[in-house]
């Protein structure tokens, strides 16, 4: 399967037991990307993001017989890597309590561990200053940001009303101007 | 001779019966009729003339291009965040195409496939590893995770003879989270470290082996390199030394 079917057509394969796979597929390769990107800003390293992405689809294959098709699929699915990835960090920060090296926590270490870290360019600014943010004005950021996602859309996928999202997003940008500014 | 006696002349020569009759009205109009006629008429008029052309100014061709000047307006809207951006911070804006972070080639390429293999399998958990250092992550995770677990059961028992009292404690809150907080340092962690035996560590790993799996960890440890159980009794951070050397290889 090459083309891209719509979420319509590739839910009403998926209840049929003949094509659920090869609609299954066609969920992955239709979102893959997007969500794997919005799952590595959040946590970093590649490794993580696969490990994310995978259980996050795992779990989509085992609601998706529930899934109402009221909402949709797209926010569905961006809730779900949003929090998984959320779920991860958390048991990260746990893990973090009992590591060895005191050095070896914080996402902007990740960051400053990348083979390719030049703390004196502004793109890698640009991410410390972001990873400087708190969790959720780190997730609205993100969204609007690099997925340009419409704040309608985001209130579905992190249950906050449009104004707070917009207020969020304002204060997050001027902080990370800030940061960069004077870092 | 005034209009109206040769009006009444005339009709003398007509009929004379007729001319002899007296003109009366013999129809009835409500009360008021008259009163405001002219002004309901004429607005009637107008509403009539306005049905007839209601829209007399649009534009030549506007319905013709209505549709493709709404997806235009939608795709406005779509591409506010790009505007609004540029509006907030202009340096966030130019920075958006600058992108840093790499992904192994071909990542998306069987990304499905490995998903639907894991759902097949999944009673075997598999995690995909991709390089020993991660996978010496979990390793130590697991390690420093089962030093804890074991000496927090120690330290509970230790702790006080009321075993309902240190159920009960043990019970809200997981052990290793307890003793975590005992242990604020390396070197705090590493004393603890001392008094664990080999056998201890290796029974924890015995128990908690599902999150590693052992085909990878032969194919990615040199066992040539790893410490010896003497190196353990001559150094107290033989293992702490040993991770922070193959993190600084992996790096490298």
């Amino acid at each position: 399967m090459t083309q891209i079917q719509n979420d319509q057509e590739l839910l009403a394969l998926f209840k049929e037991p003949a094509t659920k796979e090869q609609a299954f597929t066609g969920i992955i390769k239709k979102y893959q990307e997007k969500l794997y990107w919005h799952i590595r800003r959040m946590v970093i390293s590649h490794d993580d993001a696969d490990d994310v992405l995978q259980n996050m689809f795992i779990k989509v294959w085992k609601g998706l017989d529930n899934f109402r098709e009221d909402s949709q699929l797209y926010t569905w699915l961006y809730r779900i890597a949003t929090n998984e990835s959320l779920t991860f960090l958390a048991k990260a920060k746990k893990r973090s309590s009992i590591s060895i090296s005191d050095d070896e926590n914080g996402l902007s270490n990740k960051l400053k561990s990348d083979n390719h870290f030049d703390a004196n360019k502004l793109e890698w600014k640009l991410q410390l200053a972001i990873q400087s943010l708190p969790e959720k004005q780190r997730l609205v950021f993100n969204l609007r940001y690099y997925d340009e996602m419409p704040y309608e859309e985001m209130s579905h996928v992190l249950e906050t009303s449009e104004g707070a999202l917009k207020a969020s997003y304002h204060h997050a940008a001027k902080k990370i101007e800030n940061y960069i500014l004077n870092n | 001779m005034k209009k109206s006696e040769e009006i009444s002349v005339e009709l003398m020569h007509i009929s004379p019966a007729l001319a002899k009759i007296e003109k009366v009205n013999v129809f009835a109009v409500p009360e008021g009729y008259f009163d405001g006629l002219a002004e309901k008429i004429a607005t009637t008029v107008f509403l009539q003339q306005e049905k007839k052309e209601p829209f007399q100014k649009v534009p030549e061709g506007y319905f013709d291009s209505l549709s493709s000047r709404i997806i235009s307006k939608i795709k406005e809207e779509e591409k506010s965040a790009d505007a609004e951006i540029k509006a907030i911070s202009p340096a966030l804006h130019y920075l958006k195409e600058e992108h840093v972070f790499d992904l192994p080639a071909g990542y998306f390429d069987n990304l499905s496939d490995k998903i639907l293999n894991r759902i097949k399998n999944e009673n075997g958990k598999v995690i995909v590893l991709n390089s020993a250092r991660k996978w010496w992550k979990y390793a130590a995770a697991a390690v420093i995770a089962g030093i804890i677990t074991i000496f927090s059961f120690q330290f509970i028992n230790f702790k006080s003879g009321d075993t309902k009292t240190n159920s009960i404690v043990s019970t809200k809150m997981p052990a290793y989270m307890q003793l975590a907080s005992h242990y604020k340092t390396a070197k705090e962690i590493n004393q603890g470290i001392e008094s664990l035996s080999d056998d201890e560590i290796a029974g924890y790993l015995e128990k908690n082996t599902s999150i590693l799996d052992d085909e990878e960890l032969i194919k990615n440890t040199d066992t040539k390199e790893l410490p010896t159980p003497d190196d353990y009794l001559i150094d107290d951070n033989a293992l702490s030394n040993y991770l922070q050397k193959i993190n600084v290889e992996s790096k490298n």
